[in-house]
């Protein structure tokens, strides 16, 4: 061969080698060149990482594979993140979900904008009496009682969420510092508290999330409902700074701190999860996903010295209830499938299943079941009898939160005027509020 | 004596400055939860890689890493070739309306604009071709970021080399692109390499655009998966962690072996 | 720009070399031009109009920048950033200058220092957020332990306002001092060594030296490093997003977050856009104003 053969051989090869490459690279690009789609019994959950939902992941979706044929794609995300993308998501049909395991504040804003599904419609029954009444009643829009914002007064309420997984605030306490069982009001927590301190049992008597934002208003919340407290009137002026709240938000920033960990301030779940299940803390208000780890040796050092009860009580003992909740995007791309799922998941049966799997179930029928998987859910039910209330059904909602978030958080560092903090954050709310509309 | 004592000193100082970070992440990548939040250790008691394992398992790492890794090499590449494209119309040619100084000029200022401004209006430029969550899309944004960046570096590369070179080619015979080709680029070699390995990290690194435009392991980016661990309420610290490790890996491996031009490329803009 | 014995050559030649240049400047300017100039425009379009839930309801005209000047999280945001921009730069330029002119001699161990000071710059910045994060943790985080181990209780940094923000610049200060160090240290190198030289045998001390003679030889790229520092600080996103998302309150709540969050978390699409056209004025403000006395510095 001569020297010239070769060489192009080479480049023959060398140039064969090139566009194969190229061409393989242009067909990898081209098949993520379309977003994942559709395929069998697929549907495609989006959920916020929750040890609520430990429960359904681990027990439930292989269950839903077994009876009912679904392939779930259960795609997890940080809470902080997932309200903007799927909001974005269904906004812009962008259709990357079926599912979202939305929470229960961020209904309004969904309904507001028109873009979930009307399951009602799709053949979920809403006026079944197995739901847990306070639950179906989230998933309403426009909401069924209760104040309507501007523009919705006169629209029939539609069912574009249904309760997924149960879940509201309960006491989870030592039963080695309230011997006599869950104590009943805020003063107890803090007295025998103090005394179980004097005697090295804990160092805290209390623990909570200080974080500003969702984390430091959920804290609060039983706090302000429990010295009767109410967030609006029926024409959505703010009564957040009442004298009951502002009441509640000094003992809040005042007591309160003063009888929890130094570091609260910057608390949120893991933190104050720490602080309760290392068994430095008395008594916590949490949702259940902490809750659920309380009886497990390798994640809990007290494992058997806590023991859940209702709420505290200074006027009433209401708790505030925060539920797992599920929407259907109108751009989902198996909608077929995710009806049907969704069916097959609110039914009895599965949530019997669910319950004993440790969660709380969402219908009547799960609560009755013999042998439940988490001693919670029997409190959980007594707590929904005594008084549980989701948040204000309005799309502004986290707006709201937010600058009411900013505000106690500065009174929480500072250790007092709490009640001068709701004043503050009540006039930056009424001011957004009428920027946006609310008031005529 | 004392001065290289001195010298010592400072030196194993700002070792361990930046060193001491690096060293925390990657033991705490090597406990169990427990022993990060409860038992607050200064060295992993039980080390053991299950963390990482978790996260291949569980967690698509191997989705966000293989997304990364095309998306970074695609657009840097095409990026190269269009900007060194670009690159040497301004350096060379002389176009009426001063065209060429003007492409240039702009493309400057949009190195100065920081990308978060364009955030949303490109969420909807990318939604509105039905590109989100996709390679595509995200090759698109990176591309037009890095060819900013590569018109701006070769320019300088290119303006060293003398017109002679290329004027000898021609004379020879050779076209105005084939000279471009066979004259021009092996010379500026070097500038290419620096230039694209300052835009691979860049690339690989971003993240903001990618926590826009992307939402699940189909095309989530290595740092946009990191991010689904950061969790606020139940921070996984060992997964968080171990994503960390992870995370920065590739890159600091990568940036190891290339260092010389990488020192070249990042101080040449400022320099020059 | 134009260097003497580089010529340009004007158009010439028939058919394919003469469009050639346009070929060549096409396509990279047709995409710059639609990913980033369009979208451009369309964020300036978006600014002006009042958006309720990502959908545009109304012309405002200027009224959400009016918006912006009283709205008091938007004073704040600004001042966080010009104070952390100000704060980390000045910061970085202090200590990348004092460890360039400490490597300005070989000795041993240099090749090893500046191969690890690559480190912090080329770790992803969420993983930087990370790696602090896990620093400054009342709970799990390394000063804790520390502090711990010897006796001590738990280091709260991320839950108070003024220290978040320190330990935010600290962040900024790990990750790219050595990008200043590197860029100095080229500087220094690229100096000529005979007026150093000189002034050395006059018998001039180290520090004289230094400011005599070093120092305004360096100026002109101490001041560009500064602001390229400068420009690529306003736009920090990633590490803040990770470290505190804005917190605690409002205390490390960069521009680039509280756009993020009023974009995307509460919908105001308009109003963000806004928000960044505006911080993109401030910044090419800044670099005009910069480039102008750094001209001025020049030619004097």
């Amino acid at each position: 061969m001569t020297i010239r053969s070769v060489h192009s051989s080479r480049m023959n090869r060398r140039t064969l080698l090139k566009g194969s490459a190229a061409l393989g690279l242009g067909a990898a690009v081209m098949t993520k060149a379309r977003p994942a789609r559709a395929a069998g019994g697929k549907v495609i959950i989006g959920a916020f990482a929750d040890g609520g939902l430990a429960p359904f992941k681990e027990k439930i979706i292989p269950l839903a594979k077994q009876e009912g044929g679904f392939e779930i794609e259960y795609l997890e995300d940080e809470y902080g993140v997932t309200l903007e993308k799927w909001f974005a998501d269904a906004r812009n049909s962008a259709g990357q979900y079926d599912l979202y395991l939305l929470d229960d504040p961020w209904v309004p804003q969904f309904g507001a904008a028109d873009v979930l599904e009307d399951l009602g419609a799709g053949g979920i029954d809403g006026a079944d009496a197995d739901w847990i009444g306070s639950m179906i009643d989230m998933g309403y829009w426009p909401p069924r009682s209760g104040p309507r914002v501007k523009g919705f007064e006169s629209a029939p309420p539609k069912l574009i969420c249904v309760p997924f997984v149960g879940d509201l605030q309960t006491l989870t306490y030592r039963n080695d510092v309230y011997k006599s069982g869950a104590p009943a009001s805020w003063d107890e927590v803090i007295a025998k508290g103090k005394e179980a301190v004097a005697a090295g049992t804990i160092k805290y008597p209390v623990v909570f999330r200080g974080v500003s934002g969702n984390p430091i208003v959920t804290s609060w919340y039983p706090i302000f409902l429990s010295f009767g407290g109410e967030f609006f009137d029926d024409k959505w002026n703010v009564t957040f700074n009442s004298a009951k709240g502002k009441a509640s938000a000094d003992f809040f920033v005042g007591t309160m701190k003063q009888n929890a960990p130094p570091g609260v301030v910057e608390f949120d779940s893991d933190q104050e999860g720490a602080a309760i299940l290392g068994g430095d803390a008395g008594a916590i208000i949490q949702y259940s996903g902490n809750a659920l780890k309380a009886d497990d040796p390798k994640q809990s050092k007290v494992a058997g010295k806590l023991d859940f009860g209702v709420v505290p009580k200074q006027e009433k003992a209401i708790a505030q209830m925060g539920i797992f909740i599920a929407g259907v995007p109108k751009s989902a791309p198996n909608k077929a499938n995710v009806v049907a799922f969704l069916k097959w998941y609110t039914s009895g049966a599965t949530q019997a299943k669910l319950a004993e799997a440790g969660s709380i179930p969402v219908r009547r029928t799960g609560f009755g079941v013999a042998k439940p998987g988490n001693r919670l859910i029997p409190v959980a039910l007594q707590q929904l009898d005594a008084g549980a209330l989701p948040r204000p059904r309005t799309p502004d909602w986290a707006k709201i939160e937010e600058l009411l978030g900013i505000e106690l958080n500065k009174a929480l560092q500072a250790g007092s005027g709490g009640g001068a903090a709701l004043d503050a954050a009540a006039e930056k709310a009424t001011a957004f509020l009428k920027q946006v509309g609310y008031y005529p | 004596m004392i001065r290289a004592l001195g010298r010592f000193t400072i030196v194993a100082f700002v070792l361990a400055l930046v060193l001491l970070p690096i060293y925390w992440m990657a033991s705490t990548s090597l406990k169990s939860n427990r022993e990060i939040t409860q038992e607050g250790t200064l060295y992993p008691h039980h080390p053991s890689f299950e963390n990482f394992a978790h996260l291949f398992a569980y967690k698509r790492f191997s989705d966000y890493l293989l997304n990364s890794i095309a998306v970074t090499i695609i657009s840097v590449l095409v990026a190269l070739v269009l900007g060194s494209l670009g690159a040497y119309a301004i350096v060379r040619f002389r176009l009426p309306f001063s065209l060429e100084r003007r492409v240039g000029l702009s493309l400057l200022i949009l190195r100065i604009v920081p990308p978060v401004v364009i955030l949303i209006p490109v969420y909807l430029l990318i939604l509105s071709l039905g590109l989100l969550d996709t390679w595509l899309g995200l090759i698109i944004i990176y591309t037009a970021l890095n060819v900013t960046y590569c018109v701006w570096m070769m320019e300088s590369f290119f303006r060293e080399i003398p017109v002679d070179l290329e004027e000898a080619a021609m004379v020879d015979g050779d076209s105005r692109f084939g000279a471009f080709r066979r004259i021009v680029l092996p010379v500026a070699a070097p500038g290419l390499v620096a230039t694209s390995i300052f835009a691979v990290i860049v690339t690989f690194n971003e993240f903001m655009f990618a926590l826009v435009l992307t939402s699940t392991p189909h095309a989530m980016t290595m740092p946009r998966g990191t991010a689904t661990l950061i969790g606020r309420i139940d921070t996984d610290w060992a997964s968080m962690s171990a994503a960390g490790v992870v995370g920065a890996l590739p890159i600091v491996l990568f940036a190891f072996l290339v260092q010389r031009h990488l020192v070249r490329g990042l101080t040449l803009g400022a320099v020059k | 720009m134009n260097r003497p014995g580089v010529r340009k050559e004007r158009l010439q030649g028939a058919g394919l070399d003469a469009a050639l240049p346009y070929f060549m400047l096409a396509p990279g300017v047709l995409l710059v031009l639609l990913v980033l100039i369009y979208p451009l425009w369309d964020g300036l379009r978006a600014s002006t109009m009042f958006y309720r839930f990502g959908n545009p309801v109304r012309k405002v005209g200027f009224d959400n920048y009016i918006r912006l000047w009283s709205d008091p999280q938007f004073l704040n945001s600004l001042w966080v950033t010009l104070t952390f921009v100000a704060s980390a730069v000045a910061i970085e330029t202090v200590l990348g200058l004092a460890l360039a002119l400490f490597c300005s001699h070989e000795f041993r161990g240099i090749r090893l220092l500046r191969t690890i000071l690559i480190i912090p710059m080329v770790v992803t910045p969420v993983v930087v957020g990370i790696v602090f994060r896990l620093i400054y943790a009342s709970d799990a985080g390394m000063l804790t332990a520390f502090s711990e181990a010897l006796g001590g209780g738990a280091v709260e940094i991320l839950g108070h306002p003024v220290r978040a923000f320190v330990g935010l610049v600290v962040l900024d200060v790990w990750e790219w001092t050595p990008l200043m160090f590197l860029i100095l240290l080229a500087g220094l190198q690229s100096l000529p060594i005979e007026p150093l030289e000189a002034a050395r045998v006059d018998g001039a001390g180290p520090w004289r030296v230094f400011i005599d003679h070093t120092f305004p030889m360096l100026r002109p790229i101490i001041a560009v490093a500064i602001v390229l520092r400068t420009i690529d600080a306003f736009g920090t996103f990633d590490q803040v997003f990770v470290l505190t998302h804005g917190g605690p309150g409002e205390a490390t709540r960069l521009l680039s977050i509280f756009g993020y969050d009023t974009a995307f978390k509460f919908q105001e699409t308009g109003y963000a856009a806004a928000l960044f056209v505006t911080m993109g004025l401030i910044i090419l403000a800044f670099t005009l104003a910069a480039v102008r006395l750094l001209k001025r510095a020049a030619t004097s």
